[in-house]
């Protein structure tokens, strides 16, 4: 204790803070962005990522042999041209939009958006709740399979305008509460027997699969095809899909109502009571105990809920994109989570994601076709952009969850709190 | 004089407030200062810069624990002092006791003092607890604390505890200690022991700073008050010369009735029956134990004790948050045992809860959406399951202005609201039910002498409409002064009811540390109405009652 301490830290700048304050700060800026911020944080992380990936373009193209240099840089030729390949990638997706709006590749692009948005806001629910439903993939699974099966049942009773309307209504319907129903079982399972949902909905999603391979293999197998799947619905059956000539699997009716249930979903979670308690719930358990809230009956629902909107997306692939539901569906239900993560669990916002997300998918079919970057090297190309913009988000969430009160011992938050902490 | 700590023009601005506005505070060395106000008054903020938790926007700290040098003119000589981190602090010789112990619980008294500073053998490789018992026990008999070196921490008493913190500070070379609201957790006699700790401390030549909120304790421990107010020193005092009325001005900035004045209850039906109930904590240990009482409409019923000894698990089986194991709960002569909470509250249950940043408030929601919390399945808040949030807006905004929140915004997050306004908020809202029945569970803790009185007001109001009130509260003066009858717990058991206005401070702590009622003189049970019996045959007579307590 001499003076000399002090005379050596009286003239020293800021001081170093520790790594450990430096992240706090950085979760904190992350928490209190504002949209325009979040915004441009998404917009910057997707640039990087780009970035990233055009030097991985060409350090692949170099460590592969070809005939002739598609791009060269400095004299040094690379075997792929990454502008030609995120040319494809983004753009390819909506093909040639301005001379013809409606052309086939932006189509896939649009019934890709569509089931994204249903099982993004299925998670998003979820989320909402604090519950986190990884098993949107098997609610999808046996809603399709229910609607591809009840949908052919009456196929043959109704046909015409009238059987469109019916069907794809009776469709839809059964999609959802199948999807709703499995989507029940994990949320009673967490209210009444404890069990981890992360858990159980993974193991319902193996479930799913098997039981769904059995059915479109066995008893419900189209006897006229070597795969395993269901017979074909009729073209009256499907959603109608007035506005792109010549195709059958993309419907801006199916958009519409997806975007509709987004906003739908939206309006439930603010502005009913149903909504409050799913919300207190999801963030602070213990006060919606407080408010009366049966956290029980309120995961149950918002699970249910959750099921029956990833079943919605799967009677919405059977009734656009596949037909007929056939196995090895691909992973919605999982890319669900991401979209939901990418629009920080707001069900409006998972209209944006699944639509990037629907953009990379179709572009990534560009990209394979245009060029000769392996599909690998595309995977990896579009993990590289969701990690990049999800990434922010992602820890928008873990700094919310990270209680100011415990760090420091509460005494970062002493203005707010000051006194008002004691035993 | 001379002083150990020198806070020279401290100014503390976070972003859009100032906590500290120009604060010059000078501490004499060996002696005990108060650092006495409201919640948000800058209290923490200046301690923290002290320790070296903030650094200040402007100003300068001076410490020395031996006592500053001054220059010819009477300047301080030392150099300003900078502390990056509490380390800096702690090696410039303060040490901070923070409210919540930080003691590993299954090691012992000596491992917990000793830790991160343990003394070393076989060339450092292993710790050297007989040196580390030693130099506890030394410690310990220096300043004539009484712990035991190989008790653990779980083992010892709250008191004990507070007391293995601050040799945890001694040990690693405090000369200035702070302490953070010190009392809070301690039964009467422990705050006396500490007190007299402090003493021992101060006569040894440490210095002692504490924060507190509490009147009588600043006056009683101190040897100078410094009264903070809006984050400005508003004068130093010495406690010799001052009053508890002067001081509570100088805390408030007007004058403030510090009783509160209770007329007569006029007690009538039974409201909310109790009946033989017992539950269980969230370990599955008993923690209430067959507790029977009834409160009346129109009476304040309180229950005093020691936090932990069963208060919140049983305001949590009377509010429908915990099951019981046994026994039933009725309001207004309906049983009520197993329904929900939202049940209770639709039949007239209010209940403000003790953990309000936990419980009463969604620290996410603003105070709009929090107004709507408990009633939002219920008109005129929800038609139909759908919320109207113009109402909820005009809800919040009348609570906002009858209970004086600040800052006076509906659409502000609970979370950026002081403690005390977070406190006023759930008040308002849990009042405005219009509850025949209302359970406050420490409803004035942390908040400031303004708003307390304010709620002790609206308390007696209601309870002057006729309406029930179960109070718990570890304030004695809280529940002594606002109570009818007076129940206390210990270890889950009722172990007695008495007239608020007939027993002693003393007496009560006596029953709050467990002695059984017959050992207590003079702590007469009160009749409750049902069960007529005349308890005061019995009682010592009163000269020797004080000489017993006296003696104790």
């Amino acid at each position: 204790m001499t003076d000399a301490d002090g005379d050596g830290s009286a003239d020293g700048g800021p001081p170093p803070r520790s790594a450990r304050d430096r992240a706090f700060d950085v979760l904190d800026r992350l928490v209190a962005a504002s949209a325009t911020e979040r915004l441009l944080i998404s917009g910057s992380a997707l640039l990087l990522s780009v970035a990233i990936g055009f030097l991985l373009i060409l350090a692949a193209g170099r460590m592969t042999s070809c005939d002739a240099a598609a791009y060269s840089l400095f004299g040094v030729g690379f075997c792929y041209d990454p502008i030609l390949v995120y040319d494809s990638l983004f753009l390819g997706a909506f093909g040639d939009f301005f001379a013809n709006p409606l052309n086939g590749q932006f189509a896939t692009t649009v019934s890709e958006t569509t089931v994204l948005v249903f099982t993004g806001v299925a998670v998003a629910v979820a989320f909402k709740a604090g519950v986190f439903n990884i098993g949107g993939q098997g609610q999808l699974v046996f809603g399709a399979l229910a609607s591809a099966l009840v949908v052919y049942a009456l196929a043959g009773a109704v046909s015409g305008l009238v059987g469109t309307v019916v069907l794809v209504t009776v469709g839809v319907a059964v999609g959802a509460l199948v999807g709703g129903l499995y989507g029940a079982i994990p949320g009673a399972l967490k209210a009444y027997a404890d069990a981890n949902e992360v858990i159980t909905t993974i193991m319902l999603n193996f479930v799913a699969t098997s039981v769904a391979l059995y059915l479109a293999g066995g008893p419900f197998k189209d006897p006229e095809s070597f795969a395993n799947q269901t017979r074909r619905l009729p073209e009256y059956a499907l959603f109608p899909q007035p506005l792109f000539p010549g195709r059958t699997d993309a419907s801006l009716l199916a958009l519409a109502l997806a975007v509709a249930v987004a906003v739908g979903i939206a309006y439930l979670l603010r502005r009913t009571a149903f909504g409050y308690d799913v919300r207190t719930s999801g963030i602070q358990p213990e006060a919606a105990e407080y408010g009366g809230v049966d956290a029980a009956r309120t995961v149950v629902s918002s699970m249910a809920l959750s099921g029956a909107l990833a079943g919605i997306g799967g009677a919405v692939y059977v009734l656009t994109i596949a037909g007929n539901f056939q196995t090895g569906v691909p992973d919605y239900g999982f890319d669900g989570i991401t979209v939901s993560i990418l629009a920080g669990n707001n069900p409006v916002g998972a209209v944006a994601a699944a639509l990037l997300f629907g953009v990379l998918k179709s572009g990534s079919i560009v990209v394979d076709v245009g060029t000769d970057v392996p599909p690998q090297l595309v995977g990896v190309l579009r993990g590289l952009i969701v990690l990049f913009v999800a990434m922010p988000e992602f820890f928008r969430m873990i700094g919310k969850r990270v209680d100011v009160r415990d760090r420091l011992g509460g005494s970062r938050d002493a203005v707010a709190t000051d006194g008002g902490e004691e035993a | 004089m001379t002083e150990a700590v020198r806070l020279d023009g401290i100014t503390k601005r976070f972003p859009g407030v100032v906590a500290n506005d120009d604060v010059t505070l000078s501490v004499e060395r060996g002696t005990v200062h108060a650092l006495l106000g409201e919640n948000g008054a800058g209290k923490t903020t200046l301690m923290n810069v002290l320790y070296g938790l903030y650094e200040p926007t402007e100003g300068d700290v001076y410490v020395d624990g031996d006592g500053l040098t001054y220059d010819d003119e009477g300047a301080v000589a030392d150099a300003p002092r900078r502390f990056d981190s509490p380390r800096d602090a702690i090696d410039a010789g303060v040490g901070m006791i923070h409210q919540h112990f930080m003691l590993v619980d299954p090691m012992t008294v000596a491992e917990n003092i000793t830790l991160g500073n343990e003394p070393r053998k076989w060339g450092g490789l292993a710790v050297d607890r007989a040196a580390a018992r030693e130099a506890v026990l030394d410690l310990s008999e220096r300043y004539g604390f009484d712990v035991e070196p190989d008790a653990t921490i779980e083992d010892i008493g709250v008191g004990v505890q507070q007391r293995v913190e601050i040799l945890k500070a001694l040990y690693r070379g405090a000369e200035i200690l702070i302490l953070d609201e010190p009392t809070a957790v301690l039964t009467p006699q422990e705050v006396e022991d500490l007190f007299e700790v402090l003493e021992e401390l101060t006569d040894a030549g440490k210095t002692v700073i504490f924060i507190t909120h509490k009147l009588g304790e600043a006056l009683e421990a101190a040897d100078e008050v410094t009264v903070l107010r809006d984050g400005k020193n508003v004068g130093s005092v010495e406690t010799a010369g001052t009053t508890r009325e002067e001081l509570a001005e100088l805390m408030v900035g007007r004058e403030v009735m510090l009783e509160t004045e209770t007329p007569p209850a006029t007690p009538g039906a039974p409201t909310l029956t109790v009946d033989g109930v017992s539950a269980n904590d969230e370990r599955g240990v008993t923690a209430v134990d067959d507790v029977s009482f009834t409160v009346r409409e129109g009476e304040v019923f309180g229950i005093a004790g020691v936090d932990g000894n069963g208060q919140s698990e049983l305001v949590e089986v009377v509010t429908g948050l915990r099951k019981p194991t046994a026994g039933a709960v009725a309001l207004e002569g309906t049983d009520v045992t197993d329904a929900s909470r939202r049940a209770r509250t639709r039949a007239g249950m209010a209940y403000i809860p003790e953990d309000r940043q936990e419980r009463g408030l969604v620290m996410d929601f603003d105070l709009s959406e929090n107004g709507v919390l408990g009633s939002q399945h219920d008109a005129p808040f929800a038609q139909g399951g759908r919320l109207d949030w113009t109402y909820a807006d005009d809800h919040a905004a009348d609570i906002i202005e009858e209970y004086d929140v600040r800052p006076p915004d509906a659409t502000a997050e609970a979370k950026s609201l002081s403690g005390g306004n977070q406190q006023k908020f759930i008040v308002g809202r849990e009042f405005a039910r219009d509850p025949a029945c209302i359970v406050a569970s420490h409803p004035t803790r942390g908040v400031d002498i303004g708003s307390t009185e304010f709620i002790h007001d609206r308390l007696i109001d209601l309870r002057d409409e006729g309406r029930a009130v179960l109070l718990v509260s570890s304030k004695l003066d809280e529940v002594r002064g606002l109570s009818d009858r007076l129940a206390v717990m210990y270890r889950g058991r009722v172990v007695d009811v008495v007239d608020p206005d007939e027993v002693t401070e003393e007496q009560l702590g006596l029953l709050m540390a467990g002695e059984e009622p017959e050992d207590v003189p003079r702590a007469d049970p009160v009749a409750d109405a049902a069960d007529a019996t005349d308890g005061v045959a019995g009682t010592p007579p009163a000269d020797d009652a004080d000489a017993e307590v006296a003696d104790d």
